[in-house]
C-alpha cells in the first residue's frame, strides 16, 4: 500500500467507500498474481494461483461486505474477534521476484505483502477515533493477518521440511 | 463304644437355636473381591487392538473384529477383542498378557440374558454395567508374561567415536537379538507401518529360530536394502510396536541389520537365485538412490534390461551422499548395491541427465523411464547475509565429505536447522574440527523446542554426548558480517511458541532475547528440494505437477504415460518409502511391459 | 467288633480261579451305583454283583468324565496349559497348578522366588482343608447323616471366601503360574484368615461330638473296608489310606518341597485302617492344616517378588527334559510328568491322581463281601475324585 493509497483511504468517510477501496487493492493484487503465474515454471504456479484465487476471495467477501444492510453490526462482531499476528521466522524482506521467481520468493513476497497489508490497516485503525470506521479497519487488518498466518504454514512446509 | 457315643450326637440341637448361615438374598449384596476375575472391561482409549489376547486364549474364546467407530490406524489394528462367555475359562491371561494394559476384569460376576448369543460381546464396546465397577481383577504393577526391556546395543563410548568416522553401532550378538527377538509379540502392527510392509514378525522368528538363511530371503522379498534400512531406517515401525506402550518397542531396525550381517555375500546371492530370462524390454533408471535401485533390482529380476544413470560417481544417492560413514558405513552399503548389479543392473555413473544426456533421448531409447532424482539441493533461510561464500548448505557439505575432498572445518560454526540431517552436518564438521583444530565449536539452532525436533530422539542425545551445543527455540534473523566482510556468526531471536493448536506453524517471538551465536561459518539444514531442471521446460510443461512436485498415481506413474517417478523427489525424504516407491512403479512398469506383449 | 473275613463261601471259584457266577440261577443280582447316584462321588459307576444284600463281585467303570486334558496340553503352549490344568481335580485344583508350574520351571531352569515359595504352601494348605470339609461332609452323608455336610459346606465356603480374596477365584484359582503366583496377599488376609481357621475348628470340634463320638457312625464305619498294610505298596496306595493303616507316608515329610522342610509338624497316622480311622486321620490332618497354615502366615515373608522373570510366553520355548514333581494333596501323592522336547509345546503331560489307584483296583479288592448298604460309605472312604482317574 502506497503512501498515495493511505492518503485515499483517509479520506474516504463512510464505511462502503472504505471497503470499495479496500476491494480495489485486493483486486490489483489479484491481477498481479494472476499475471505472475505464467511466467513461473509449472512446478511452481500452484502457489502463485493460490495466492490470486486468496485475493479473489477476499474480494468477494469485501464486495458481499459493501452489499449488506447491516454493516455495522456485521463489524462489530467481527472485530470482536481479533486475530494474533506473530512476526515471522526468516525475517522476510520483500525480495525483487524477477522473472522466474521460485517458491520461496514468491512465498516471502506475498508475506511480505499481506504484512504491510495488515500493518497499515492497523495504523489507520488507529488513527481513527471508535466508531464504524475504526471497526472497519480492524475487520480489514484482521483479514489480512488471516491470510499472513496461512501463508506463513505453508511457507514452514514448504522450505522448512527439516531435512529428514 | 461308650455312653458317650449315644449322648454326644445330641449336641447338634443347639444348632436349633442358631441364626441359619444360608442367607436368603445373597447375589444382591455380595459384590465379588478386589482381585475378582468378573467380567471382562476393555479401555477404549489404551486398546491397540494387538490381538495378543486372541493369541494366548487356549480356549478360543477371543475374536479380534473391527468395530465401527474405530478406525484402523497407525499402531492400531482398528479390531478389538470379542470375548465368548460360552468359552472362557476366566483364567485372565488375556489380562496379563496385554501389552497396554487397557483389559481388565470387573469384579462383577452377575449377568443376566434371555438371549445366549449376547454372551458373545465387545467389552468396551457394548455397554455393560459392570463398565465403570472399581474392583476387580488387574494385572499384576509388574508385567510378567513378556520382557519389557530392550536389549541394549553394543554402541562406542562417545570419547571413542568423536575422533573418526568410524561405526558407531556394534550390532546385536547372536544371544543378544535372540533375547531381543524372543520379546516380539507378533502382533503385526509393523508391518501395517511399514512402508514397504516387510513381514518383520516372520524374520524376527527367524531370528529367534536361528534360522538366517530364512530371514534373508524374507528381507529380500520386500526390501534389497537391508544393510541400509538395517542401520539407518527411520523406523516408524517401532513407533507402532505393541511393546512400545509398557515399555521399550522392539528394535526392530537392529534385528534386521542383525540378520544380513549374519550372512556371507555369497550366500545372499544363492538365496535369491537368479534374475528371470532377458524379456528384451528396456528401463531407464534416473538416479542410484534406494527408489530407482530398488526399482531396477525388481525390474532386472523380472529380465528386464535396467539401465541406471548416476549423476555422482558412486551408487547409493542420499544413503551415500547424506548420511554420514558413522551412521552408514559405506561398505555396508556397498554389499546391498553389489546384490542389485549382480542381477545384471547397468550403473552409468558420472552421467547427470539434462547435462551428458538428455531426457528426450531416454525417451526414445527405453520402453520406460523412471525418474528418482531425491532432494539434493538444500534450501537456504534468505536471510540478510546468507548469500555470504561461509553460509553453506548441509547437503553440499555433506556430499564433499563423502567424495572426499579437502575441507578447510572453520574454527566455529553455527547449524541451522533441528531435523536429522543438522545432526549429520554438525557431527561430522565437529569431527573434522577435531581432527584438524583439537577441538569442537559447533552451536546448532532450531527453531522448533526440543519436544518438537524433527530429529531422532538418539540423534539429539548423541549429538550433545559429541558436544554439540543444541540451542533450541532460536529463529535466524540474520548473519552477522563485520565491516571487512569476515563472517562473525548468526543472530537469532528466542522463539516462544512455534505451533499453534493445530499443530501448524505460526511462530511468536520474543525480539528482546536476541542473541548472536559465534561462528565462522554457518551451515543452513533446514530442508531440500529437488532440482527438476533436468526435466527442461518443454516437459515441466507438459507434466501435471502436485503443489511443486511431480504429479504422480498410486502406481507411480507420471502424466506423461512413458515416465515414474519415486522416492524422495515426489514423496519426501525416507529410505524406506523410497524402497516401497520403487517396488511400486516396478510393479506398474512390470505390468505395462506385460500388457503390451499382450497386445502384439 | 473283629472284622470277619470271607463271610461267603459263595460263589465258587472256577478252575481259572474267577469267580463262578451264574446270573441264570437266580441267585446273583446285578446292581449299578452310577454312574448318576448320591453313592458316588462323582461321576463314576460301580457294578456290583450281588448275592442277597452280600457284594461277590465290583467292576468300576470310568470314563464318564473324560475329557482329555493330558492330549489337550499337547497342542498348547506352556502358558496356556496353566488354566488348564486345575479343572483335572475339581475340589483341590490346586495341586495341578502347583505340580504343573514346578515341572515346568524345573525344565525350563526357572528360579522362583521364596515369597512365592511360602503363598504356594499356604494355598496347597488351604486346598487341603477344602478337600477334607468335603469329603467329612460326603462320608457322614454315605451313611445317611446329611447334617456334617451342610456343617462342613458352610465353613469350606468361609475358605472359599478366602480363596476369592487371595487368588481372585473361588474353586478354579488358576493363581500358582509358572515363575511364581500372581500377587501378594492382600492387606488384612492373616486376620480374615485366622477368623476362618476359628471357625473350622469350632465346627470341627463338632463334626468330632456329632459324626466320630456317634454310636451309630462307629457301628457302621469300626472294623469296615480294612486295608491290609501289606497291600499298600503293592497298591500304590498313599496319603491317609495309607497312613490310617499305621506307615506314615506323607510327601510333605519323606521327599519334602515348597517350605514344608521350614515347618513343624509329624505325620498324622492310625492304625486300625478301616472307614473310621481313615476318617480319623483326615480329621486331624484337617487339624494339622490348620496349624501349618497358622504356622506359614507367621513366618513367610511379608513382602517381595512374587514372579521370576519369564520369556515371552507366547513363544516360549523349553529344552529337551522330563522330569516328575510330586506332592502330598488330601488323598496322596499327586504327581506331574512332563516330558519336554525343545519345542513350545509339552511333549508328554502325564499326571498321577492318588484316586486312579485308589478308587479302581484297589476297590474292586475291597468292595468283595461288603454288604452292600456299606458300598457307598467305602467308595468314599478311599476319597474319590473321578476327574484325576480320567484325566
Amino acid at each position: 500500500m502506497s503512501e498515495a493509497s493511505i492518503e485515499r483511504l483517509k479520506s474516504k468517510t463512510t464505511l462502503k467507500d472504505i471497503l470499495e477501496v479496500a476491494t480495489e487493492f485486493e483486486r490489483t493484487a489479484r491481477d498481479f498474481y494472476a499475471a505472475l503465474a505464467p511466467k513461473v515454471q509449472k512446478n511452481l504456479r500452484y502457489l502463485v494461483q493460490e495466492l490470486a484465487e486468496e485475493e479473489q476471495r477476499h474480494y468477494d467477501l469485501f464486495t458481499q461486505m459493501a452489499e449488506r444492510d447491516d454493516l455495522e453490526q456485521q463489524l462489530q462482531t467481527e472485530v470482536e474477534r481479533p486475530v494474533n499476528d506473530h512476526k515471522f521466522s526468516d525475517c522476510i524482506h520483500l525480495p525483487d521476484l524477477g522473472e522466474q521467481p521460485d517458491d520461496q520468493a514468491v512465498l516471502q513476497y506475498a508475506l511480505k505483502r499481506e504484512h504491510a497489508a495488515m500493518e497499515q490497516y492497523h495504523s489507520l485503525a488507529q488513527s481513527t477515533e471508535p466508531g464504524a470506521i475504526h471497526d472497519l479497519f480492524l475487520y480489514l487488518a484482521n483479514e489480512e493477518t488471516k491470510h499472513k498466518n496461512e501463508l506463513e504454514k505453508v511457507y514452514y512446509e514448504t522450505v522448512h521440511s527439516g531435512g529428514v | 463304644m461308650s455312653i458317650r457315643d449315644v449322648l454326644s450326637p445330641f449336641t447338634a440341637w443347639k444348632n436349633l437355636f442358631r441364626d441359619p448361615v444360608t442367607i436368603a438374598d445373597p447375589l444382591n449384596e455380595r459384590p465379588g473381591a478386589a482381585r475378582y476375575r468378573g467380567f471382562h472391561k476393555n479401555d477404549m482409549d489404551k486398546c491397540i487392538g494387538c490381538g495378543t489376547c486372541e493369541t494366548i486364549c487356549q480356549n478360543g474364546a477371543i475374536d479380534m473384529l473391527p468395530v465401527s467407530g474405530v478406525p484402523a490406524k497407525l499402531g492400531d489394528s482398528g479390531l478389538r477383542p470379542r470375548i465368548d462367555y460360552g468359552r472362557c475359562c476366566w483364567c485372565a491371561l488375556c489380562v496379563d498378557v496385554c501389552m497396554t494394559g487397557s483389559l481388565t476384569m470387573s469384579n462383577e460376576y452377575k449377568w443376566v440374558e434371555s438371549n445366549p448369543d449376547l454372551f458373545r460381546f465387545t467389552p468396551g464396546v457394548d455397554k455393560k454395567h459392570w463398565d465403570n465397577a472399581e474392583l476387580g481383577y488387574q494385572r499384576h504393577a509388574e508385567k510378567h508374561l513378556t520382557p519389557g526391556e530392550r536389549v541394549e546395543m553394543p554402541e562406542l563410548e562417545p570419547a571413542a567415536r568423536i575422533g573418526s568416522f568410524t561405526e558407531i553401532v556394534d550390532g546385536y550378538s547372536i544371544e543378544q537379538a535372540k533375547l531381543e527377538a524372543d520379546r516380539c509379540v507378533s502382533c503385526g502392527l509393523c508391518i501395517a507401518t511399514c512402508p514397504a510392509h516387510m513381514a518383520i514378525p516372520d524374520y524376527i522368528k527367524a531370528v529367534r529360530d536361528g534360522d538366517y538363511e530364512r530371514g534373508v530371503q524374507l528381507l529380500y522379498e520386500t526390501n534389497p536394502f537391508s544393510q541400509v534400512c538395517g542401520r539407518v531406517c527411520t523406523h516408524r515401525c517401532e513407533d507402532s510396536c505393541a511393546a512400545r506402550h509398557e515399555g521399550d518397542p522392539i528394535a526392530i531396525r537392529w534385528l534386521k541389520r542383525h540378520i544380513i550381517d549374519q550372512v556371507p555375500q555369497e550366500k545372499v546371492l544363492e538365496l535369491i537365485g537368479k534374475p528371470a530370462a532377458p524379456t528384451g524390454k528396456k528401463v531407464a533408471i534416473i538416479g542410484a538412490g534406494p527408489a530407482g535401485l530398488t526399482a531396477a533390482f525388481d525390474l532386472a529380476r523380472k529380465g528386464h534390461a535396467v539401465t541406471v544413470f548416476e549423476a555422482q560417481a558412486a551408487a547409493g544417492g542420499m544413503t551415500r551422499y547424506g548420511i554420514p560413514e558413522y551412521r552408514l558405513p559405506y561398505d555396508a552399503l556397498d554389499k546391498d548395491i553389489a546384490v542389485i548389479t549382480a542381477m545384471g543392473v547397468d550403473i552409468q555413473y558420472n552421467q547427470r541427465v539434462g547435462t551428458d544426456i538428455a531426457m528426450q533421448q531416454l525417451q526414445s531409447d527405453y520402453d520406460a523411464v523412471m525418474l528418482a532424482i531425491g532432494l539434493h539441493q538444500g534450501r537456504s533461510t534468505r536471510i540478510p547475509g546468507s548469500d555470504h561464500p561461509q553460509v553453506r548448505k548441509a547437503v553440499d557439505l555433506l556430499r564433499q565429505i563423502t567424495t572426499g575432498e579437502k575441507i578447510e572445518a572453520p574454527k566455529s560454526m553455527v547449524v541451522i536447522g533441528g531435523g536429522n540431517v543438522a545432526m549429520d552436518i554438525a557431527r561430522s564438521m565437529a569431527r573434522l574440527q577435531l581432527q584438524q583444530h583439537g577441538e569442537i565449536r559447533v552451536t546448532l539452532t532450531a527453531l522448533e523446542d526440543k519436544a518438537h525436533f524433527l530429529a531422532d530422539p538418539v540423534e539429539i542425545k548423541e549429538s550433545l554426548e559429541e558436544q554439540i551445543n543444541i540451542l533450541d527455540s532460536r529463529g535466524p534473523q540474520a548473519c552477522v558480517i563485520d565491516d571487512s566482510g569476515k563472517l562473525l556468526g548468526l543472530k537469532t531471536w528466542k522463539v516462544l511458541s512455534i505451533f499453534d493448536a493445530e499443530r501448524r506453524f505460526a511462530p511468536q517471538y520474543d525480539e528482546s532475547d536476541e542473541q548472536i551465536h559465534e561462528g565462522e561459518m554457518v551451515v543452513e539444514a533446514i530442508g531440500q528440494m529437488a532440482d527438476v531442471s533436468l526435466l527442461g521446460n518443454e516437459l515441466t510443461e507438459k507434466l501435471e505437477w502436485n503443489r511443486g512436485r511431480i504429479q504422480i498415481d498410486s502406481n507411480g506413474r507420471t502424466s506423461e504415460n512413458w515416465l515414474w517417478s519415486a522416492g524422495d523427489c515426489v514423496k519426501g525424504p525416507d529410505v524406506i518409502n523410497a524402497v516401497a516407491d520403487g517396488h511400486r512403479v516396478a510393479i506398474s512398469i512390470d505390468s505395462v511391459f506385460t500388457q503390451q506383449e499382450a497386445k502384439s | 467288633m473283629a472284622y470277619q473275613p470271607d463271610r461267603s463261601q459263595y460263589p465258587q471259584k472256577k478252575a481259572d480261579g474267577t469267580l463262578d457266577i451264574d446270573l441264570a440261577s437266580g441267585k446273583y443280582l446285578k446292581l449299578w451305583q452310577g454312574p448318576q447316584h448320591p453313592g458316588i462321588t462323582g461321576n463314576m459307576a460301580i457294578e456290583l454283583t450281588v448275592c442277597g444284600d452280600e457284594v461277590v463281585e465290583g467292576k468300576t467303570h470310568v470314563g464318564y468324565l473324560h475329557r482329555g486334558f493330558e492330549k489337550l496340553m499337547e497342542r498348547r503352549t506352556f502358558m496356556q496349559c496353566f488354566p488348564i490344568v486345575c479343572r483335572i481335580c475339581v475340589p483341590e485344583p490346586d495341586f495341578n497348578e502347583y505340580c504343573y508350574a514346578a515341572a515346568v520351571e524345573e525344565l525350563a531352569g526357572l528360579e522362583v522366588p521364596e515369597l512365592a515359595h511360602w503363598i504356594r504352601t499356604l494355598i496347597l494348605e488351604m486346598g487341603r482343608i477344602n478337600s477334607y470339609l468335603m469329603y467329612l461332609g460326603g462320608q457322614a452323608g454315605a451313611f445317611g447323616q446329611g447334617v456334617i455336610g451342610q456343617w462342613t459346606t458352610y465353613v469350606r465356603d468361609l475358605m472359599l471366601d478366602r480363596f476369592e480374596e487371595l487368588t481372585g477365584a473361588r474353586i478354579y484359582h488358576m493363581f500358582i503360574i509358572p515363575g511364581g503366583v500372581r500377587d501378594n496377599l492382600p492387606e488384612g488376609f492373616a486376620a480374615r484368615m485366622e477368623t476362618t481357621l476359628q471357625e473350622i475348628e469350632s465346627t470341627l470340634g463338632d463334626v468330632e461330638r456329632v459324626m466320630f463320638h456317634n454310636a451309630v457312625f462307629k457301628k457302621r464305619a469300626v472294623g469296615v473296608g480294612i486295608i491290609a498294610p501289606e497291600l499298600l505298596d503293592s497298591y500304590g496306595i498313599t496319603g491317609p489310606n495309607a497312613r490310617a493303616a499305621g506307615v506314615a507316608k506323607d510327601v510333605r515329610k519323606d521327599q519334602p518341597y515348597l517350605v514344608y522342610p521350614e515347618l513343624d509338624f509329624e505325620a498324622v497316622t492310625g492304625k486300625d485302617s478301616d472307614i473310621y480311622t481313615r476318617a480319623d486321620v483326615r480329621r486331624r490332618d484337617l487339624l494339622l492344616s490348620i496349624d501349618l497354615i497358622r504356622q506359614i502366615l507367621v513366618k513367610m515373608p511379608k513382602s517381595g517378588a512374587v514372579m521370576t522373570k519369564l520369556p515371552n510366553v507366547l513363544h516360549w520355548k523349553i529344552p529337551r527334559g522330563e522330569t516328575y514333581i510330586r506332592g502330598e494333596c488330601s488323598r496322596g501323592e499327586y504327581g506331574y510328568y512332563l516330558v519336554t522336547d525343545g519345542s513350545g509345546y509339552p511333549r508328554r503331560v502325564n499326571v498321577r491322581g492318588p484316586s486312579y489307584t485308589h478308587s479302581i483296583a484297589l476297590f474292586e479288592r475291597l468292595v468283595v463281601n461288603a454288604n452292600i448298604s456299606d458300598v457307598a460309605a467305602l467308595l468314599v472312604s478311599l476319597h474319590t475324585y473321578p476327574p484325576e482317574i480320567e484325566r
